[in-house]
């Protein structure tokens, strides 16, 4: 310890008055002091030509036994334990960096290089002991947190976990301190290789933490979708929690460390996370090898593309490697794009080919088909800006020119969305969904229950679109149609069932010569009764799931029955004998009427025809 | 980019010949001669590597260019060969034998392929850190006046420098020496292994159980020229599509670190005594006496910038080591010169390094493109769909 290494005695002045070995007493302190001043003085005298060698010895001395000091200190408790002294061997070791190039300018005589060549050993072995100490500080977070011990372990444990950095301030100023006189020492490629070194390594342990494991293509080819779906779970939710949080404390940690050169910060974290954001981007070059996907498997590719869309948007700064990071990123998000729009338009085609046998749907209900479609598109919207961008992209690539609309969807309208090629994908998925609805309509006998099911269909899609986005996509004037279209087939509905009705209970053509003949009103009593009967056989057992289109339904019935109805009983009734005779045909009563038309699209099953 | 030029003038030749024949026979002659060409060019290129200088300041044998030079001939290779096939498989000839045993073989293979690049790419970032460290040194020992300090300096990051080319070799003697009598005052008795500022350098972003030898030997399984009537068109150019590929991934893992090359085959099913596969034997029997001499004493990969690295490494720790102010002129001049030398092989890392990784991923993606444009192939012609998932 404070040994000359040389065996030369340079100068004037032998050892100096030591204190303490382990202790830096005020009184070395000022004196320290003093011997700095002095050598700032040296210093000044060195730009100026002057030659004195007297200072420098002395200096070198006092550092020498303040590096032994620290040396034989414990591992990560070298500094932090006084912080004068610890500023002055920071201060110091800057003054030794700084006469060492200054010396080096000079001729070399074998007075300066002698006098250099024990300054560079002790600078070497500062910037060792420095390096080492930075090297277990870094690796150790833990260790270093100095919480206010109210102290259970296992809060302490826990808080450590929460916290993946968990440094306390105390480390960080040191290691801010070591880092900065690292660099100013010119030992900026040691310390930047520790601190990547350690931090790489703790980034490797939370990624063990999170289940993350390096997949080969090999075998990911060969893996069922079940166990893939799993790690792509977690992928999306490490990936997730890296974006979030994981990369943003390790550029504070950057900034902390190496907040007097911001550049180097930029640049160590670069270097950090792109091999990191790397090896997750690399589980999906691994995964993404075509195969065809089912139809609900979009939803973990959306998940994937939005969370690469995050990773793509860490701003690792402009070095080459970030750029190749980036446009690989790119690159996978480009394919996971396509997947994405090859899965989607699976669903027009097992649409088209949904021919479902020749038997319709019972009671003219909503066809399960139209219920997957819709709830597919429904939950499909939700990612709508990720899939207008996969889109997009899509048709960028194929060289497809965008917004491009047919031109019965495009109406002068408050709302005149501009279309965009999804919003134009998902048209063509309801232009298909309708041409089947359409198609399966066309399987009922009955035109009445074939318009009864297409009215489902239709309310059912349209309640559909109103609870999701999927409104915003289609624009107001195509729900309007939808709408009109509905209303349509609501008439004639209306018109194909009950006009035949309504014409056996019309005041015309009772009369014969003048005179109400009584056997037209049995008859027409009689054919009332007997289509009503059927009607409610039949039309009890079709099915109106959507509350508000049965109750229409049944509100525009008997809006136009009942009163009908009524004033032909009202007339016609007395016309009959006796009350028995009225009794055996007048069947039922208005009100009857008004109770059984509520009994209608119940999808009563207990009748046996349906038709 | 010379590769696409080529391909875009090789296969313009090809579909204009293509036009000028018409009778049904003649396509197959066409194929064979189409082949022949390829076989030509092939061999052309691969001698024009095997000429390269063993040491030369700039293209030497398996330098970080000549690598560059061998994934360029690959990526045309590439091109042209998967274009031919692809014009000229139809769906009678992919369903029936051998084609329908070859096709899916091929694709194995590629999808192999893709784990020894993503290896590569991992073995570079070990590369870069072995230059970053090489350039530590070379600054500590081009200080002037050179002194003691410097000399530790320089000796600290070289003794990490051979540690990092080492990492795979878990008995390598190498190692136990620089652990011994090299050490530098860290924490004795440590059973973990302080990492060297290089975290998991090589399994960082491979899969722990993944072995780059045993892959390589996956690779050439069934790797045979085809026989018989079989012989000509597109058997044969399966054959020589798989060759390529294999040779050109073996050469990256001999060369570049890879995890796992324990019992790395130096036997590689180039056939023999034929006219167009001499300059690919040549390379590869080079390449694996090489491979053979230095496996024993264990070595990072055959890279010609390692080697030097490695060599020049080992001269300047017995100069450091043995440095005492104020040392001794004509050593000191000696090592001047290595420290030079030194000095432009991380010059050619810097130069080169970033480059060949984009060179290795762009194979890479080259690779998954040739597969999907193979299976859509396969989809289309015989209208089989793979499993839905």
């Amino acid at each position: 310890m404070g040994k000359n290494q040389n065996g030369e005695n340079l100068g004037s002045d032998g050892g100096n008055e030591k204190g303490n070995p382990d202790e830096f007493s005020s009184e070395s302190g000022s004196k320290f002091d003093h011997v700095l001043k002095d050598v700032d003085r040296f210093i000044e005298k060195l730009d100026s030509g002057e030659n004195e060698f007297t200072y420098i010895d002395q200096f070198l001395e006092m550092v020498d036994s303040e590096i032994g000091i620290y040396e034989n200190r414990e591992a990560s408790a070298k500094f932090g334990l006084n912080m004068e002294e610890d500023d002055s061997f920071f201060e110091a070791v800057k003054r030794l960096s700084t006469i060492i190039s200054k010396l080096e300018e000079f001729p070399s005589d074998s007075g300066v290089t002698s006098c250099l060549n024990r300054a560079g050993s002790l600078h070497h072995r500062a910037m060792l002991l420095s390096e080492n100490e930075f090297r277990v500080l870094v690796d150790n977070p833990n260790h270093a947190v100095d919480v206010n011990t109210d102290g259970y372990e296992d809060e302490l444990k826990s808080k450590a976990e929460e916290e993946f950095i968990c440094f306390s301030p105390e480390s960080l100023a040191i290691m801010n301190r070591i880092a900065s006189t690292m660099i100013f020492a010119g030992c900026e490629a040691e310390c930047c290789i520790a601190y990547s070194g350690y931090r790489l390594k703790a980034l490797d342990v939370e990624l063990s933490k999170l289940s993350f494991e390096n997949i080969n293509v090999d075998d990911a080819e060969k893996m069922s979708w079940e166990s893939l779906e799993v790690e792509i779970g977690n992928w999306i939710n490490i990936t997730k929690h890296f974006t979030d949080n994981i990369f943003s404390g390790e550029r504070k940690l950057c900034n902390s460390v190496f907040s007097e050169h911001p550049s180097i910060a930029q640049r160590v974290f670069c270097e950090l996370a792109t091999p990191l954001a790397t090896r997750l981007l690399n589980f999906l070059n691994a995964i993404v090898l075509p195969r065809q996907y089912s139809a609900e498997k979009l939803f973990k590719f959306l998940d994937i593309y939005e969370a690469l869309h995050d990773l793509n948007n860490l701003e690792l700064g402009d070095y080459l490697s970030a750029k190749e990071f980036m446009s690989e990123t790119s690159m996978v998000q480009c394919r996971i794009g396509e997947t994405v729009v090859s899965i989607f338009s699976q669903l027009e085609n097992s649409i088209k080919s949904d021919n479902a046998g020749r038997i319709p749907v019972a009671g003219g209900a909503v066809h399960p088909l139209t219920r997957y479609t819709m709830n597919y598109l429904k939950y499909a919207c939700e990612y709508k800006d990720t899939l207008e961008q996969v889109f997009r992209k899509h048709d960028e690539m194929e060289g497809l020119t965008v917004e491009k609309a047919p031109e019965n969807d495009i109406e002068q309208d408050d709302r005149c969305l501009p279309t965009s090629p999804f919003a134009l994908k998902l048209m063509e998925v309801m232009d298909s969904l309708d041409d089947n609805i359409e198609m399966k309509s066309k399987l009922y006998r009955s035109p009445a229950l074939c318009y009864i099911f297409l009215m489902n269909n239709g309310r059912y899609i349209l309640q559909k679109i109103k609870e999701s986005e999927i409104s915003d996509m289609l624009g107001h004037s195509w729900s309007r149609k939808r709408t009109s279209d509905l209303r349509r087939y609501h008439k004639l509905y209306q018109r194909e069932t009950w006009s035949n009705v309504l014409q056996t209970i019309s005041h015309e053509g009772v009369q014969v010569n003048g005179k109400v003949s009584k056997t037209i009103v049995k008859d027409r009593f009689k054919n009332f009764n007997a289509l009503f009967d059927e009607i409610l056989k039949t039309q009890s057992t079709w099915l109106v799931s959507d509350g508000q289109l049965k109750s229409e339904l049944r509100v525009s019935i008997s809006s136009v029955m009942i009163p009908a109805y009524r004033s032909f009983v009202a007339r016609f009734q007395s016309h009959f004998d006796n009350s028995k005779q009225a009794g055996k045909y007048i069947k039922y009563q208005p009100e009857d009427i008004e109770e059984l038309i509520e009994q209608l699209f119940e999808g009563n099953t207990t009748s046996m025809n349906r038709r | 980019m010379t590769g696409t030029d080529n391909q875009s003038s090789f296969l313009g030749r090809i579909s204009i010949r293509r036009n000028q024949v018409n009778a049904m026979d003649g396509s197959h002659e066409q194929e064979i001669e189409d082949l022949d060409v390829f076989q030509k060019q092939v061999s052309d290129r691969f001698a024009d590597l095997l000429s390269a200088p063993d040491d030369s300041p700039a293209d030497a044998f398996l330098s970080i260019s000549w690598i560059r030079k061998l994934l360029d001939v690959f990526l045309s290779c590439e091109a042209e060969s998967k274009g031919m096939l692809l014009m000229g498989c139809d769906a009678a000839q992919i369903s029936k034998s051998p084609l329908d045993r070859l096709i899916p073989e091929i694709l194995d293979r590629v999808v192999k392929a893709l784990d020894i690049c993503n290896a590569v790419a991992n073995g570079l970032e070990l590369v870069r850190h072995c230059q970053r460290l090489a350039e530590i040194a070379v600054l500590a020992l081009e200080q002037k006046p050179f002194g003691e300090g410097p000399a530790r300096r320089a000796k600290k990051a070289l003794v990490s420098l051979m540690l990092a080319m080492h990492l795979d070799d878990k008995e390598s003697s190498v190692q136990k020496t620089t652990e011994r009598s090299w050490s530098f005052g860290r924490r004795g008795g440590n059973k973990d292994r302080p990492p060297f500022g290089h975290y998991k350098s090589l399994s960082w972003q491979v899969a722990k159980n993944w072995s780059a030898a045993k892959q390589i030997h996956a690779m050439t399984m069934n790797v045979v020229p085809p026989r018989g009537p079989e012989a000509s068109g597109l058997p044969s150019l399966v054959f020589i599509m798989n060759l390529i590929m294999v040779f050109v991934m073996w050469v990256l893992i001999t060369a570049i670190p890879c995890q796992e090359r324990n019992g790395l085959t130096t036997h590689l099913p180039i056939p023999k005594n034929v006219n167009w596969t001499q300059s690919l034997a040549g390379l590869h029997d080079k390449i694996g006496d090489e491979w053979k001499k230095k496996e024993k004493k264990g070595m990072a990969g055959l890279l010609f910038e390692l080697q030097k690295m490695e060599k020049l490494g080992q001269s300047l720790i017995e100069f450091t080591d043995s440095f005492q102010y104020p040392g001794e002129k004509d050593k000191a001049e000696e090592a001047a010169k290595q420290v030079a030398e030194l000095a432009e092989v991380c010059r050619r890392m810097e130069e080169g390094l970033v480059p060949l990784q984009m060179l290795t991923r762009e194979v890479f993606h080259r690779l998954v493109k040739s597969r999907n444009e193979i299976l859509d192939l396969l989809d289309q012609t015989a209208k089989s769909s793979s499993p839905v998932v």
